[in-house]
């Protein structure tokens, strides 16, 4: 640690707390891998056997995300957070709102992410 | 497996009164979960908040397994509600009670959302009345005649703008508007037999009405014309429900089927057959599936289905055969609690048994779906500029 940058806990390595998800015009995002992992695409790509080169280094890269819709980036985090919040809780669960007006789009990524 | 919560029993036992009858023919939870009625038989409505008193809960039920099921007879709580309705009740529904940011979405669409500030009991009786009570006092506010015959079932508009829709022995169904007193606003015949349900769909556009004659209606709410006829059930039509999209639609027949339906192009998507769980059993009692109610969970994903072979069943949307079961004897009615969790059930002696159902985290391609299907029919979906697949997942046509 130099100072001068704020480091997170790291994206490398097995032990990792967070990945990076790269989408297709080169914005990063640094998720807990926790979260992340709710996503069934994304755990295959950081865990599945050799194919993706996302396993050296925990970054995911996404080419069919562009990050113009940030509405849609939003729900997906947020999304993340809900699953893992209410996995296995026995609250009551409120219900996650979609807004109309991204369903489309945020249903494609979902499919994508298979979550 | 459903593990029963609680049952609730009417508190003093009556003598026999050839004029009243002891079934629960119907249950309900107000839409915003902070009431259940009960039609307890005798004549006798009970309104009581929800969530329940700790004591009819058993301590630590999750720890107790159906057969020692904790009972609790007597003494309610101060809140509850007697409504005396003099006559034998079918039909029990609660308007909705919109809050705030809802009724703003609701007057974009239909802008007669009226200032009404009170929770109302619709009741359905035996001589063809329909008394409306206020939730709050227990106040009878109302007194609909029209109907010549048993009001069998009821169902309020989801959008809040007060408008009833009562289904009767006498064949027709009837419109109501409670802004206005209670006015008839319209009689909708077409049924040859006595009219077991209606139900609203959650989007308000359509009315969904079943009947002895095996066929089941589907009506436009917003010019009160039959849409079409679905026919496949091969006995009377008791039960039906709309997905919380409206993009689903199940019926319940004494077939013993369960049909679920495209409400937009009237296909039929799945049946779900109630056969024997035991097939050592003598297959000469399928006749004993009768089905008695369906509905559908809050989220949109399970089933509910009560039976004459005295078993509750849940269905999870995609699979053909139910995922768990409980024992009921002498089912009629069943109802999910609106944010989930538990089933409530009626039975012909006057009961009703709360049991926990099962809690789901919806996925995000579903919750996606549902926010879709809530604004788009069918063939909006079909003429979406996407692929195959997803075309079919959004119609629900992925088994």
């Amino acid at each position: 640690m130099d100072g001068e940058k704020k480091t997170y806990g790291g994206c490398e390595g097995p032990d990792a707390l967070y990945v990076k998800l790269i989408l297709s015009d080169g914005h990063e995002f640094i998720v807990k891998k926790e979260r992340a992992l709710t996503s069934g695409t994304i755990k295959a790509m950081l865990s599945g056997p050799g194919q993706f080169a996302e396993k050296e280094a925990d970054e995911v890269h996404f080419r069919e995300i562009p990050s113009h819709v940030p509405s849609k980036v939003y729900a997906l985090c947020m999304c993340f957070m809900y699953k893992v919040r209410y996995t296995n809780s026995s609250t009551e669960i409120p219900e996650f709102p979609v807004v109309p007006e991204i369903a489309l789009e945020l249903l494609m990524a979902a499919n994508f992410l298979d979550c | 497996e459903p593990l029963l919560l609680a049952e609730l029993k009417p508190g003093r036992p009556h003598q026999f009164d050839w004029k009243s009858s002891c079934e629960t023919w119907s249950v309900a939870f107000s839409p915003d979960g902070s009431w259940f009625a009960w039609s307890q038989g005798h004549c006798i409505v009970k309104l009581i908040p929800w969530p329940l008193e700790e004591q009819f809960i058993p301590k630590g039920f999750e720890a107790k397994s159906r057969s020692s099921k904790n009972e609790t007879k007597g003494r309610g709580s101060p809140k509850e509600k007697t409504l005396d309705c003099g006559q034998i009740v079918w039909g029990l529904a609660f308007s909705p009670w919109p809050s705030p940011p809802s009724r703003k979405l609701w007057a974009r669409h239909h802008p007669q959302v009226p200032d009404v500030s009170c929770l109302v009991l619709a009741t359905g009786l035996n001589d063809g009345q329909i008394k409306i009570w206020e939730v709050q006092t227990g106040l009878l506010l109302l007194n609909l005649s029209g109907h010549q015959d048993v009001v069998r079932d009821l169902s309020f508009t989801p959008s809040g703008s007060l408008i009833l829709v009562s289904a009767s022995r006498d064949k027709t169904l009837r419109i109501w508007d409670l802004n206005k007193h209670g006015k008839q606003i319209q009689v909708l015949s077409g049924h040859l037999q006595w009219v077991y349900c209606c139900s609203i769909s959650p989007d308000c556009s359509m009315l969904c009405s079943a009947a002895g004659e095996k066929s089941v209606f589907l009506w436009s709410m917003r010019s009160y014309t039959l849409i079409r006829k679905l026919e496949g059930h091969q006995s009377s039509v008791v039960s039906c429900d709309f997905s919380p999209d409206s993009a689903l639609l199940v019926t319940a027949s004494y077939d013993t089927n369960v049909i679920m339906w495209d409400p937009y192009t009237g296909e039929r998507l799945r049946s779900l057959h109630h056969t024997q769980v035991d097939p050592a059993m003598d297959d000469s009692d399928v006749h004993i599936s009768s089905l008695r109610s369906v509905c559908f969970s809050p989220e949109g994903l399970y089933l509910a289905t009560v039976a004459d072979d005295r078993l509750l069943r849940i269905w999870a949307l995609e699979l053909k055969t139910p995922i768990a079961f409980a024992p009921m004897t002498n089912g009629l009615c069943c109802t999910f609690f609106p944010h989930g969790g538990v089933i409530a059930t009626g039975t012909r002696d006057g009961h009703v048994q709360f049991w926990t159902a099962p809690r789901v985290l919806s996925s995000l391609k579903h919750l996606c779906r549902k926010a879709l299907r809530s604004f788009l029919t069918t063939y909006q979906v079909l003429a979406l500029p996407i692929p195959k697949k997803m075309k079919e997942f959004l119609t629900y046509r992925t088994f």
